[in-house]
């Protein structure tokens, strides 16, 4: 396939090569000249070789003194009249004074993987069939450096506080069973028989138990980890994400289950084993170490796991008891709070504005949240986002602090977004704080299954980011899968209108992008994992504080005119690594990273076989 | 992995559609797949019957020692699901 005049111009600096049989003496043209695109997937198998070869820039013009046959790598013995190398721009150094912020890594989309088929009919009638450069999932360089990011027109004014939300915590040391539902101290009480409510509630609840686990249990098997919640309650008639919402620290609701016949919920990529190995602790949707778990180990009736109303079922049912300790904690007086955290929505006019686009499941069963409950992380008066069509909802970042977001997905564990990770979301928390951005809101959208719905929310949203006017957009994703298509043409819609845009999922090795466009260019990775795949490991993959840091520094360049380094063909760790040195060394911060699934129990043999 | 480049396009047909699954029988008695619904490219609605196609390869085998955490994990709801489907069938009977 020969290339256009434009193409050429964009790729001065790529090697040239010819795209067919060319006879000496031609001069060479664009028309003469091949993708520069495909050269990586030839030269991984062996059927081009680029040494010597001169710059697309330096043969156009030139006088072909050889014939040569097509795929040649055009060398200097070859031709007459190269024009001299263009001088290769070095990288500026960085300004030591000023303070700069640098992109971090990325993940490339590169084209839909297709394949070339190149016949040469002279001859031998050849058929050739070559990759067509597959999806990428690799990672990008950053820009050597950069100019500071904020700009000098940027007019000071004064922040403006919308509203406020006060978290006021209450510790909980001890967990027990007891004749009612009750705090006393820093014990909570559980009432017993209370599952028998949670089973008559539910037609489709078959059984419920529930286990207290101290964290000198933590080695005991469990069903797969549907969902990880935070226990709190809106305090009079305060609404979700304003006013006060008090919470308990140090125990967690967990929610498990199976169907009748011993079916895990969510059979894929379960997370079923002993709760010790499985589990990423401290990730913003996981347990912290040393916190106490009221389980619940939910049974549904046969066959149901895979439908709708089972996992919601589940949910709803543990939601009982959720609630009675709410009701309880409404009551708790002042004198026991132990901490009291406030968070303001600032607006910040005159900086530069941006949004978060969280897409999140909405397939069917397992891939379905409940938007906007009454309490937080509550099951009544959520909507859940399938029955919504899944279009963008927009939602204050105190809302989704305040757990606007009950997750029913229950897709692959490590990069699963529980319903306590949107209740603690590092990128909305970073960028709620962040004075150098004014953050004006997130909006979420699900993903659903078929294509044309797809694009038809992905235009929604496009509209939607129009309409806010923004200086820049995230959108971030959970789990990889065909979400990736919305993901990508999330990207389209708000690049296409002149926004730069920076996207945030799990890529790595097994989550390789299945598509991309020319917009996504700025990408960070959320891989945790050594060998980058869904470990089964809780939450090992979530966006965390250190990849928030990441992609609002990127967003930053991006809106500060620079661009981000094209991407590696293939995953390569080590770009994350340089790029969090890089941020931490301009903003003289460490960036304090987060373990991985090595740091967890494990047998030797695992060790060995897994990673 | 010794033959991991190796890409074969393969055929199947969509024998389960579930809310959260769907399940595939590759053409031609070479297995059965199901795959939650993210894992699934569709662009129109999904039917039984429709046909359906991947690129895939082979599977390897990564080394002669059994992992022991899945063995352990096996057996552990193996034992769980003959336990539950007794006490199910126990349930429907009274």
């Amino acid at each position: 396939m020969s290339i256009t005049a434009e193409t050429a111009k964009e790729h001065a600096n790529d090697p040239a090569v010819l795209c067919c049989r060319a006879e000496a003496g031609i001069t060479i043209g664009a028309e003469n000249l091949e993708d520069p695109a495909i050269f990586d997937d030839l030269v991984d198998s062996g059927l081009l070789n680029l040494d010597g070869c001169l710059t697309i820039g330096q043969v156009l013009g030139a006088t072909l003194t050889k014939t040569c046959d097509s795929l040649a790598a055009i060398t200097a013995d070859v031709v007459d009249g190269v024009k001299a190398a263009p001088a290769v721009t070095a990288p500026a150094a960085e300004e030591p004074a000023v303070p700069a912020e640098v992109p971090a890594p990325a993940v490339s989309a590169a084209s839909n993987g297709g394949v070339l088929k190149i016949h040469i009919g002279k001859g031998e009638d050849i058929d050739i069939e070559l990759p067509l450069g597959i999806a990428g999932g690799s990672t990008a360089v950053p820009a050597a450096a950069q100019a500071a990011v904020t700009a000098a027109a940027e007019v000071d004014q004064e922040p403006v506080v919308v509203r406020s939300l006060t978290r006021k915590h209450f510790n909980i040391t001890e967990v027990k069973r007891g004749p009612e539902t009750k705090i006393e101290g820093s014990t909570l009480y559980i009432r017993e028989g209370i599952e028998a409510e949670c089973v008559n509630d539910q037609e489709l609840v078959t059984d419920l138990k529930l286990e207290i686990i101290a964290p000198e249990n933590y080695h005991t098997y469990s069903e797969t980890i549907m969902d990880i919640q935070p226990i709190a309650a809106k305090e009079g008639d305060d609404e979700l994400g304003s006013g006060v919402t008090r919470v308990l620290d140090g125990v967690v609701v967990m929610v498990t289950g199976t169907d009748a016949n011993g079916v895990q919920i969510g059979e894929f990529g379960s997370s079923e084993g002993y709760l010790d190995e499985n589990i990423m602790w401290g990730r913003p949707g996981c347990p912290e170490k040393g916190e106490i778990f009221i389980k619940t180990q939910v049974t549904i009736k046969e066959g149901t796991n895979m439908e709708r109303p089972g996992p919601l079922a589940a949910h709803t049912a543990t939601d009982i008891i959720t609630q009675e300790i709410r009701e309880v904690i409404k009551q708790l007086d002042e004198s026991m709070v132990t901490d009291t955290e406030t968070f303001d929505q600032v607006r910040r006019p005159g900086k530069k504005k941006i949004v978060i686009v969280k897409e999140i499941m909405g397939q069917g069963a397992m891939h379905d949240n409940l938007i906007l409950p009454v309490e937080p992380v509550g099951i009544l008066g959520g909507k859940p986002n399938v029955d919504l069509g899944n279009v963008p909802v927009s939602v204050s970042p105190l809302e989704v602090l305040d757990g606007c977001i009950h997750a029913l997905t229950c897709i692959g564990p490590a990069s699963k977004e529980m319903s306590r990770h949107y209740w603690r979301e590092p990128l909305v928390l970073e960028a709620l704080h962040d004075e150098e951005v004014d953050l004006c809101g997130v909006i979420f959208v699900g993903s659903p299954q078929i294509n044309a719905e797809k694009f038809y929310v992905s235009k929604r949203v496009g509209m939607m980011v129009e309409m806010l006017g923004v200086d820049g957009a995230f959108v971030t994703t959970e789990g990889f899968g065909n979400n990736h298509i919305d993901f990508a043409s999330h990207h389209e819609q708000i690049g296409m209108r002149g926004i730069p845009v920076v996207g945030m999922s799990f890529c790595a090795v097994q989550g390789a992008l299945v598509v991309g466009n020319k917009y996504m260019t700025a990408m960070v990775d959320n891989n945790k994992s050594e060998s980058g795949i869904e470990n089964e490991v809780l939450g090992c993959n979530t966006l965390c504080h250190e990849d928030a840091i990441r992609a609002l520094a990127m967003l930053k360049s991006e809106m500060g005119g620079e661009d981000v380094k094209t991407s590696e063909k293939k995953w390569n760790p080590n770009v994350k690594s340089t790029n969090v040195e890089l941020v931490s060394n301009v903003t003289g911060k460490p960036v304090e990273l987060v373990e991985n699934e090595q740091s967890l129990p494990m047998s030797q043999k695992r060790k060995e076989k897994y990673d | 992995m010794k033959y991991g480049d190796k890409i074969i396009r393969m055929e199947g047909v969509i024998v389960e559609v579930h809310d959260g699954s769907v399940a595939i029988d590759l053409k031609g008695r070479l297995g059965y797949l199901k795959i939650p619904m993210r894992m699934l490219i569709t662009d129109y609605p999904l039917l039984v019957g429709q046909e359906v196609a991947w690129n895939m390869s082979f599977v390897e085998q990564l080394g002669p020692e059994p992992n022991e955490k899945y063995i352990s994990n096996l057996d552990i709801e193996k034992r769980r699901q003959e336990e539950m489907r007794a006490q199910n069938q126990k349930n429907k009977e009274v």
